[in-house]
Order: C-alpha cells, then structure tokens, then sequence
C-alpha cells in the first residue's frame, strides 16, 4: 500500500512536486556543473594561465656570483657560461616532458643600434624543433618502471608560444634571419617603425634588420631589440650557445608532499620520491630539467607558480561557495514547498491519524515523497549539470569538461539529503498534528 | 445487555475556559444505536472525539470494554482507537488522490494489511461495487459518506462513532445512509450518532441531549427522562 499512497499522492500533487522537484533540480544542476568545473579545472585554468608567460627559466650552472638587471647578465667575459642550442629538444624528453607547453632560448648581449646602446636578445620566434626519439623508461628504487606517452617527433615553440600576449604593432618575425623586433622604447630612442632598417654593430661586425614589429609589454622587453637566434649568435661571435631559456611549463598547485620535495627530494622515502617526481609539481619539472640539460640550472618563477596556485585555490572554493549557496536555497524552497504542503494537507494528516496511524508512519510517508523528490531532481538536475558543465567548458575553456564518475552519486545523495533536511521540521510538525483539532479544520 | 461504554462525570475544559463537557455520566451497552443531540456548542462533538480517543477528558473517566482511556499512554490510544473505534464524519474526510476503493485500504493499511479484496467487498455492503476506482471528486455526496462509511467498517471495529452523518447530504441519500446504520444496528454494531435532526436521531434506540455541556434529558422508546447530573443511565 505504501508505494501505491507515494505514487498516488505524488501524482495527485503535481505542481507541488514539481515545484520541489524543480528547486532541487536547479541546485543540482548548478552542483553538478561547478563540480565537474572544480574538478577537472585546474588543468585547464592552468593551460590558460600559462599564456601569461614562462613559469620556469633555465640558466646555466656556474660557480661565480652572477647578476642580471634588465635581462642582461653581467658577468665576467671569463667566467660567463652558456647553455648548449642542441641540448633545448631534451626539455621535452624528461618525465613530464608532456606539461612541457613551450619553451623558447635567448642570447643577450648590449650592442650599437643606430649609434645607440641597446640590448640585443636572439631568441627563437615561431621553431618547429626535432625532438629526439626512442622509449623513455624512468625506473624508481621502489622498482618500478614507468614509461610516459611518446611525444611526437616534432614540436612547435618559440617566443610566440610563451609569450602569445605581447601586443606587437606590426607582426611577428617569422624565423627570418634578417627580420627584428623592437622594444616601444628603443623604436622611440632610435626613430623607427615597422618596415624601417636598424644597423646593428657588435664585435666589430654589422649586420642591418629590417624591424617588423614594434613590441608593448610594460616590462623590460620595451627596451630591447629581438632577432633570430642565428644571428644574434652570429654578430656575438658566440655560435649554438644561449644563455638563458624560458620555460611554460603545466604544474600542478604545491601541497604538503610538493613542500617536503621542494626542500630535498633524495631525503624523501622511495614511495614518496617517486609520487613526488611523477606529479606535475614546478619543482619536480624543475628537477627533471635539471636531470636531462648537463651543467643546467632550472629555476621556478615562484611568483608565478604562487599566483596560479592561489588563483587556482580561489576560484575552487567560490565555485564550493557558490555549489553550497544554491543547494542552501533549494533546501530552503524543499522546506517551504513541504510547509505549504503540510498545511494543505492538514486534514488529510488529520484523518490518518484519526484511523490509527502513527506519528512514525505520517512521517516516514513525508520522508519519502521527500526523498523521492530528491532523486527526481536530483538525477535531473544531475543530467542537466553536466551538460551545463560541458557547455562551460565550452564556452570558458575551449575544451570540454569530462565528467567526474564521483559527480553523480555524489549530487544525488546531496539531493536527496537536502530534501530530507528541508522536510524534516514540516514533518515533524506534521506527525504533531492533533487529529481533532485538523479534522474540525482549525 | 453488556455494557461496552462508561462515561464517569466525565468534563472537558478548553483554555479560556470553556467548559465543553460538564460532569457527564453515561452508559451504553452493546449494540445499543443512541443519538447525541443538541443544539451547537453544546458538547456534542467534544463527547464524540472523547469517545473515539482523539481527545482526553478534563475530568472524569471513561471505560470502553473495561480499558480506562485516560491511563493510556498516546501509542497505546492510538492502537486502542484503531483497534475500537470506526470513525464517520460529516465532511467525509475522504483522501482526494485516492480511488474509493484505496480510502478503504487505507484504514486497513494503519490497522494490519491492506486487502483490495476484503476492500471491494466493505464498498459492495454499503452499495458501491460499480464505484470502486472512483475517485472522491467523481462521487456523489451520498456515495462519498458510504464510501467513508465502508472505511470505518472495514477493520470490524467495536463501535461506530458517527458525527452529523446525514449533515451534507439531501434527502435521498440521507435516506440510503440512514438505511445502512438501520443494518448495521440490525447486525449488532454498537453505535453512537451525533445529530441535531430530529427525524435521524428518532430511528436511534436512545437520545441523549446536551445543553451547555451537561447530559439534560434521555428519550428511550418515546419516553422522556430528566438525566440526573451524576448517575448512570441505561
């Protein structure tokens, strides 16, 4: 009988279930989909965040103090150390050598542009670079031994991949050795604009770019004149050396295994060294590039990583905030609908009990129809979050979001639980009743 | 005759106060059909809800079948009411989303089981078996009163506790109600019947009436008593 007195009174009631029903739908639906974000957008917020530049620059290992103002290294002529051309493809070949998202060198030195002093940076612009091949096998002490996907043999980068928010007035230069990019400030000390020819004198040799572009960071790269690798190698005299490369690299945000890893990783028990070095921490890829580039210092731009962690923090605990407001609301519109309906169905109540049931039968019927109106709006809700959650990932990220296998069960038994909870006090008020006082229709 | 029912100076205050039942003493025996009468206001639906264990009295006692109601404790006067009491009201209290058929079931389905069958057969008695999946809105007045009468019959209780059953009903079917009680009486059913038509409570073995909340006068068989304020009456 009772199934057929759920289905009865549910159906016999339909724009008030559907009223609960709906509410419950709208909080689940609004849970599932800032679920779904939550959980699988730390990897795309960070894919975003790494559009605002390297977050790793590798240098050079070398004893002797070194300082750098402005992007120019002082140093010792002697002493100044330089990282090999041919050794940057191995970026991609150590163990997270797929969160690798881009990476470009740069060889800085001052020069004599149009009878001024500037600094002259030869970077790679826009490169397709070879990427060596074979299996890469990393075996841990454990014995373990783990072998991440093949990364292709080919692999587009350069300045243009770390750096793609300079605004350039003009255009790229496109690898030609003959081409420049000026900083504003420089275009301004020297006079020229896109199209116009720059002298460039070092070392006793000249060579004349023609600018294409003129760049506008708000940082020090206005006060610099870019050119391909190749030549500035080659006006420097210093032939398939760079001195520095920028690093984007996809990183998880730190936590407490991240910290301990970062202070000494060799300390780290076998189990947790070969957790930490298999997550996507800076510090692990840091060390791995170090691993894979001889005589190679990599160091994290911790300000970076720092903010992305924080931002990345942030934005999940305003969707947890937001996923609590709505299922809050929904619980508050579960309790008012079944308040309304309490009171409607006073008499009802009444009668029950006036043949014999008890306060825990009027209750465990109101409990029910509660809960099953949980789990319709919940599965709806459900249904339509994660749709919901696809289209934002869509529209916000470019690339879907992939649902979750937790999600589901997870929104319906909060449906479900949030029903319960706002049914709870009507229900209790409602086995309460006094049948002589309801039935008189007081 | 065997007495089912014992009233002893039995009150009921409401807060204000309003005293609704004055020291009301009272006996009824089995299968006796007696009418409460009275005009309104004068206790008559206090002593019907006293009576069918939704209220408790003030002051007083009440026996049913040798069970003093006030020492029960709430549980138990549920169970005692479901197990004793057939309940009819003037309104119907008829549950609108439920077939006639599942308003029967579910007095069964509070007391024990639900049985669609024993169900069907309760509505057959009170002449409603082409009714069953009706539901209370496609029913008469007339038929909606049967279909409530069927329900408090349905779990064979001791007594049938009636309140103004012919209140909302026109004359053909007060008729057809009327009929049924006279075979329920004729069966053996204890019954009590507040009314305040005359011609209803005349088809009863006894009237009682109420003034002001005290028992005033006894009619049995045409003869008219003054009801002493405190000795039984049977």
């Amino acid at each position: 009988m009772l199934p057929r007195l759920l289905w009865k009174s549910l159906r016999g009631r339909r724009s008030r279930v559907a009223l609960a029903g709906g509410a419950l739908a709208v909080a689940a639906a609004l849970a599932a989909a800032l679920l779904s974000v939550a959980l699988d957008i730390s990897e795309k917020v960070a894919r975003e965040l790494r559009a605002f530049g390297a977050n790793i620059t590798v240098v050079p290992r070398q004893e002797s103090l070194e300082v750098e103002i402005g992007g120019l290294r002082y140093a010792a002529a002697a002493q100044a150390a330089y990282l090999a051309e041919v050794d940057l493809p191995k970026l991609k070949t150590i163990f997270w050598g797929h969160n690798i998202q881009g990476f470009a060198p740069f060889l800085s030195a001052p020069v004599e542009a149009g009878g001024r002093q500037v600094l002259l940076v030869g970077t790679w612009f826009d490169r397709e670079v070879v990427l060596p091949q074979g299996p890469r096998k990393f075996s841990f002490s454990s014995g373990n031994v783990r072998e991440p996907e093949s990364e292709g043999s080919r692999f587009r980068t350069g300045l243009r991949a770390i750096a793609p928010w300079w605004r350039v007035r003009g255009r790229w230069v496109e690898d030609l050795p003959g081409d420049a990019m000026v900083g504003k400030a420089v275009a301004a000390r020297l006079g020229v604009a896109p199209g116009d020819r720059v002298p460039v004198r070092a070392s006793g040799t000249e060579r004349t770019f023609r600018v294409t572009g003129l760049i506008e960071t708000g940082g020090p790269e206005e006060d610099q004149l870019f050119v391909d690798l190749a030549a500035a190698q080659a006006l420097l005299g210093l032939p398939g050396k760079v001195d520095r490369v920028q690093v984007s690299a996809l990183v998880k945000p730190d936590d407490v295994l991240a910290m301990r890893g970062r202070r000494n990783p060799q300390g780290l028990p076998p189990e947790e060294y070969e957790r930490w070095y298999c997550s996507p921490y800076i510090d692990a890829i840091t060390y791995q590039i170090e691993e894979a580039i001889p005589r190679a210092r990599a160091k994290a731009v911790r300000q970076v990583a720092e903010a992305e962690g924080a931002f990345l923090g942030r934005l999940t605990l305003t969707l947890v905030l937001v996923s609590a407001i709505a299922i809050a609301t929904a619980g508050l519109g579960v309790m008012a609908t079944m308040t309304t309906t309490v009171m409607e169905r006073r008499r009802e109540i009444g009668l029950m009990k006036a043949i014999g049931a008890e306060p825990r039968q009027i209750a465990r019927q109101f409990l029910l129809e509660a809960a099953l109106c949980g789990v319709a709006g919940g599965g709806l809700g459900t249904v339509i979050g994660l749709l919901l959650a696809k289209f934002i990932g869509r529209q916000v990220f470019q690339v879907p979001i992939a649902p979750s296998p937790i999600v589901v069960p997870f929104v319906l038994a909060l449906a479900v639980l949030v029903a319960l909870l706002g049914a709870a006090l009507p229900t209790w008020r409602a086995a309460r009743l006094e049948p002589a006082t309801t039935l008189k229709g007081d | 005759m065997h007495e089912i029912i014992r009233l002893q100076s039995l009150s009921k205050v409401f807060p204000g106060p309003v005293v609704a039942l004055d020291r009301v003493s009272l006996a009824i025996p089995q299968g006796e059909w007696m009418a409460v009468m009275g005009a309104s206001g004068s206790g008559k639906s206090t002593l019907l809800n006293l009576l069918g264990c939704l209220d408790r009295p003030t002051e007083g006692q009440i026996l049913m079948g040798g069970t003093s109601i006030g020492e029960l404790t709430e549980a138990q006067l549920t169970g005692f009411r479901r197990e004793t009491v057939g309940l009819i009201f003037q309104q119907f209290h008829l549950v609108p989303y439920l077939s006639a058929v599942e308003n029967v079931m579910l007095a069964q389905y509070f007391h024990s089981l639900a049985d669609e069958a024993e169900a069907s057969e309760a509505l057959a008695r009170v002449g409603l078996a082409d009714r069953l999946r009706h539901r209370p809105a496609q029913l008469s007045g007339g038929e909606q009163q049967r279909v409530c009468i069927a329900r408090a019959l349905v779990n064979q209780p001791k007594i049938l506790l009636a309140d103004e059953p012919t209140g909302n009903l026109d004359e053909a079917n007060e008729r057809v109600v009327m009929d049924i009680f006279q075979q329920l009486h004729d069966d053996g059913h204890t019954i009590v019947m507040v009314t305040h038509d005359p011609h209803v409570g005349m088809l009863a073995d006894r009237r009682i009436e109420l003034e002001h909340g005290r028992l005033v006068t006894i009619h049995t068989h045409d003869l008219v008593a003054a009801a002493p304020r405190t000795a039984d009456q049977s």
